[in-house]
């Protein structure tokens, strides 16, 4: 592979990446308030995508992005308060697995409402790519790059300065004590959701693009949400800085792979699907609660 | 409670002994001399013809992935029935079409066609490589001829299936020697070939590995599966590799994701697809800015074309079908069933147009025209496709069908001599 490949492979995985990083990030701040893994991620994805989608021609793109976030905030929500607040005292796996039920329903009726459309809905900024020294940057990646570090950074200002970051931080180390330091675990909870869900309808603004995936909104969008599992399990799933991390990793391994390589011939577009797995596992096996996660120690 | 249980076990026996009647009943019907029947005109009939028509089947898609080709697919057989029942119909007899929709699903296929199959002589169309796959047994079983939409040589073997056109490894093949022709592919160039993994993909890899051997090229292969969609990675370390051309046998999502990074990344190289890479729906797509370098290789002209005939398809359909999606469907329909026409007057020649009678009239086509709606066909040699020659349309936004054609049919000296893999001698 010569080095203009390699570095426009790195710049297209990097995009990518980014991303992969805001969807991890929705796993991990559910995980790490509640410690259940949200299966129903990419569910809440399509939902903001779908309303982006039904609104776009008749509100303009920015107003019918801006509904479509913030429907996908209260999809989190109303999921987390329907269902799951209900189902306080039952097992963590329990409750994973209810949310694997929930997504395969949202999924499939907005996957029929869309029909054969297959809709884009990255107007303003899908192929239109910049060139800068001979590397081509895909417009849609480079504002997601930008939004995915603003919309970061943010977050951590928030987890670590306000109130609600110092009680879901004070929740995640114990949530007896914290529960009896007065704070309130079931107001923590609802804006863990509140805030995946937002992350994810900021997702898909890039996700079902030419750019992006090169399909529009669909079952295409479902999957590539499941992608940032991977992202998020290896980076540990109950570190934020690891989702972030992760996030990248996986970008940047998809796209290195998928592109044919000479020298190792059984490389190319059929391993790199697997490749970011592999990753994954050999991650795991080093470091069993990801790259940045929390040691389990129990007391014997 | 016993008592229930008991009774839902006998319901469930008696339902179990019924089916297998059934299913009995069914396996029994095929080829059975005492259902065959000297009708008028003295021609010997078995099934789906009567003193007064011939009925033929259509398994498509109008629901699923292919709504707007399979639609124009329809219409294309629909306008052939038309115009064969104004001129007195086939042997004294008018022709009748039961469609059915399957959605592009095997499993919907499989269901619909044994109430289908009773009624019918043959299938005038039936869409898709999966669906074709799961009922290739029972076309065999049922000696049913059918026209697929779907063009693989690997499914030559099948003595049933009716090829319509050429195939897609000779699709491949004729349109790198038309990029040749047009010098825009040298002796020695590496080639990429981004290809879906199965029968459809592998059928055109095939093309290009004989065609790059022919002339000293190296194909760089990119194996992906029909649900990839992002192809912009692959196309980049095709870049690396240095190809002059690129070739797609892919969906039309996946060709718009293609041609989007050969454009994006500034590589801009001539790329070839086969027929169905493209739709006309990606005009509308984020990618059409994109579509220019796109050369499609098929077996029918395309929409616009000016070949007398498929104009003549193309007005009569704007005509029966207004507002309906435009592109190459039609005329794909509407030779199907020119083909069957020669099929059916050559079995009532021969006195028999039984679902035997229908196969040894096919057989014994040597030289079928469709003036021009695809290449003359040859159906002598088992296992061979019948034709071998393509129309090359380049992407042209203002073209109806979004297409338009720029080498009419031609067969390359390099698709002459190819050998498909089941052609015999």
């Amino acid at each position: 592979m010569d080095l203009a490949t390699f570095v426009q492979l790195f710049v297209n995985g990097l995009g990518k990446g980014a991303v992969y990083a805001l969807l991890a990030l929705g796993f991990v701040i559910i995980f790490k308030a509640t410690e259940v893994v949200n299966f129903a991620h990419g569910s809440l994805v399509l939902v903001g995508g779908y309303v982006v989608y039904a609104l776009k021609d008749t509100l303009g793109w920015p107003a019918a992005a801006l509904v479509g976030i913030v429907s996908a905030a209260l999809a989190g929500l109303i999921l987390e308060r329907g269902l799951l607040a209900n189902a306080r005292s039952a097992d963590h796996n329990s409750l994973a697995l209810l949310t694997i039920g929930v997504d395969v329903i949202i999924t499939e009726e907005i996957v029929r409402r869309v029909g054969a459309d297959i809709p884009f809905i990255g107007d303003p900024y899908d192929s239109q790519p910049i060139q800068l020294a001979g590397v081509t940057i895909f417009r849609t990646q480079a504002i997601a790059l930008v939004v995915g570090a603003v919309l970061i950074t943010a977050f951590f200002l928030a987890f670590r300065f306000s109130n609600w970051g110092v009680a879901m931080r004070a929740q995640a180390e114990n949530k007896e004590a914290a529960a009896l330091m007065g704070i309130r675990s079931s107001r923590v909870t609802a804006t863990a959701w509140l805030v995946a869900g937002a992350l994810a309808g900021v997702a898909v603004l890039f996700m079902a693009t030419q750019d992006f995936s090169g399909a529009g909104l669909g079952r295409g969008t479902h999957a590539i949400a499941l992608i940032a599992f991977p992202a998020a399990i290896l980076g540990g799933l109950d570190s934020t800085a690891g989702a972030i991390v992760g996030g990248l990793i996986v970008g940047v391994t998809e796209a290195l792979t998928s592109a044919n390589v000479d020298f190792l011939p059984f490389l190319g577009p059929e391993f790199s699907k697997s490749a970011v797995f592999l990753v994954m596992l050999v991650v795991l096996v080093i470091r069993p609660s990801g790259l940045f996660g929390t040691k389990e120690l129990s007391r014997v | 409670m016993i008592l229930r249980r008991r009774a839902g076990r006998s319901a469930t026996l008696a339902a179990a002994l019924a089916s297998t009647l059934v299913l009995a009943a069914c396996g029994s019907t095929a080829d059975t001399p005492a259902d065959t029947a000297a009708g008028a005109g003295g021609v010997k009939t078995d099934k789906g013809v009567t003193d007064t028509t011939i009925t033929l089947g259509i398994m498509g898609d109008t629901s699923g992935v292919f709504k707007n080709l399979g639609a124009a697919i329809n219409a294309g057989n629909q306008l052939w029935a038309d115009d064969v029942n104004a001129a007195g119909g086939i042997c004294d007899r008018t022709i009748q079409l039961e469609v059915v929709d399957h959605g592009y699903k095997a499993d919907t296929a499989k269901t619909l066609y044994p109430q289908l199959e009773p009624k019918i002589l043959g299938i005038v169309q039936l869409l898709g490589s999966p669906v074709l796959a799961a009922l290739k047994q029972n076309l065999i079983d049922d000696n049913v001829t059918a026209a697929p939409a779907s063009w693989s040589s690997e499914i030559l073997n099948n003595p049933n299936i009716m090829m319509i056109g050429t195939t897609y490894d000779l699709e491949v093949i004729n349109g790198l020697a038309y990029l040749q022709q047009e010098g825009l592919l040298a002796d020695g160039a590496t080639i990429g070939h981004i290809y879906i993994d199965g029968e459809y993909g592998g059928n055109g890899l095939k093309g290009s590995k004989y065609y790059a051997d022919k002339h000293g090229m190296t194909v760089k292969e990119a194996k992906i599966t029909s649900t990839d969609t992002d192809l912009t990675n692959i196309v980049t370390g095709l870049r690396g590799d240095g190809v002059t051309a690129i070739v797609l046998t892919t969906t039309p999502g996946q060709t718009a994701s293609a041609l989007a990074a050969n454009q994006a990344l500034g590589l801009n190289v001539p790329v070839l697809g086969n027929n169905p890479t493209f739709d006309p729906a990606l005009l509308q797509s984020p990618a059409a800015g994109a579509l220019g370098n796109l050369y499609v290789a098929a077996s029918s002209p395309p929409f616009s074309s000016q070949t007398p005939k498929a104009a003549a398809v193309a007005k009569a359909y704007k005509e029966a079908y207004p507002g309906a999606p435009l592109n190459a469907g039609t005329n794909v329909g509407y030779v199907e069933g020119l083909v069957w026409q020669n099929v059916l007057t050559k079995a009532c020649e021969n006195g028999d147009m039984t679902r035997a009678g229908i196969q040894t009239a096919l057989t014994s086509l040597t030289a079928v025209d469709t003036e021009d709606l695809v290449g003359e066909l040859d159906y002598s040699s088992p296992g061979a496709p019948p034709t071998r020659g393509v129309y090359i349309a380049k992407v042209d936004p203002a073209a109806e069908g979004g297409v338009t054609e720029v080498a009419t049919v031609f067969t390359a000296p390099e698709a002459e001599s190819y050998k498909a893999p089941f052609q015999e001698g």
